[in-house]
């Protein structure tokens, strides 16, 4: 499975602070109206949008219409497969880092 | 996942020189040695021209695994204190295919170092690129229209 094109979805999602604080705010699993984010981000309405639909795109919030309401919900999915993305090469370095460290110290002693 | 957090970082005060450090970066022999996540897993390094613009191909023997192969180039090298390469899992791999850039910087700290390494999933540049092509096709004509002009 290549998942190089949804990572780049969630990790141009991910590299915007709004998106990110968006992010926080439905990560209980609160359901949020549009209107509710566009408040508490005091943006106007089409910035809201524009970065909701980013999200959308990036399969980490489902948008749900009911009336003229749009109701946002988080995704995990997406998210969880840009952890492990991190979480991997976050463990590659610790652990290299350590090998180069005692490699060092060898060198030191000698 | 914590959302905020949209790289790989890690920070590492090393009792040695930079260097010294710097050297273990700069040769296939050393890397060799330890840039891999443990003893176990061995790396073979197919190819590395270490160098700006230079590619570096390393391959990651995991027991009682698939052999995961790794590729980039060097961006940035300035010995000893900053080195920045790209960074691609080739074929079959979960992550392959995902450009990614690692950048390592070495700062002076006493008598050693501090050693940090971020790497980042790399933002496409193609529409960058796209929109700087186009600025350079214009300025080619511009040139050729004031040459003519001559």
């Amino acid at each position: 499975m290549n998942l190089a094109p949804a990572l780049d979805l969630t990790f141009h999602a991910l590299a915007d602070g709004t998106r990110r604080s968006m992010i926080h705010t439905l990560a209980h699993g609160e359901t949020r109206s549009a209107g509710e984010l566009g408040r508490q981000f005091r943006s106007a309405q089409p910035t809201i949008s524009r970065h909701l639909k980013v999200l959308e795109e990036a399969g980490i919030v489902e948008r749900r219409v009911e009336g003229r309401v749009h109701q946002f919900r988080l995704r995990r999915k997406a998210l969880e497969q840009a952890g492990r993305w991190i979480t991997r090469h976050q463990a590659f370095w610790e652990g290299a880092v350590d090998q180069l460290d005692r490699l060092l110290a060898e060198g030191a002693e000698r | 996942m914590t959302a905020d957090k949209t790289c790989a970082e890690i920070r590492r005060r090393l009792p040695h020189p930079p260097e010294k450090v710097f050297a273990a970066f700069a040769s296939a022999e050393l890397v060799t040695r330890w840039l891999t996540p443990s003893p176990e897993i061995r790396l073979t390094v197919l190819e590395f021209a270490f160098h700006e613009g230079g590619a570096y191909r390393f391959a990651y023997h995991v027991p009682g695994a698939n052999t995961v192969i790794v590729g980039g180039s060097y961006s940035v090298i300035k010995p000893p204190t900053k080195i920045v390469f790209s960074w691609v899992i080739e074929p079959p791999d979960e992550h392959a295919g995902i450009q990614s850039e690692v950048t390592v910087s070495i700062t002076p700290d006493g008598g050693g170092c501090e050693l940090l390494i971020r790497h980042e999933k790399f933002e496409r540049s193609d529409a960058i690129e796209r929109h700087s092509a186009g600025w350079r096709g214009a300025v080619d004509q511009l040139t050729e229209l004031l040459n003519e002009e001559e």
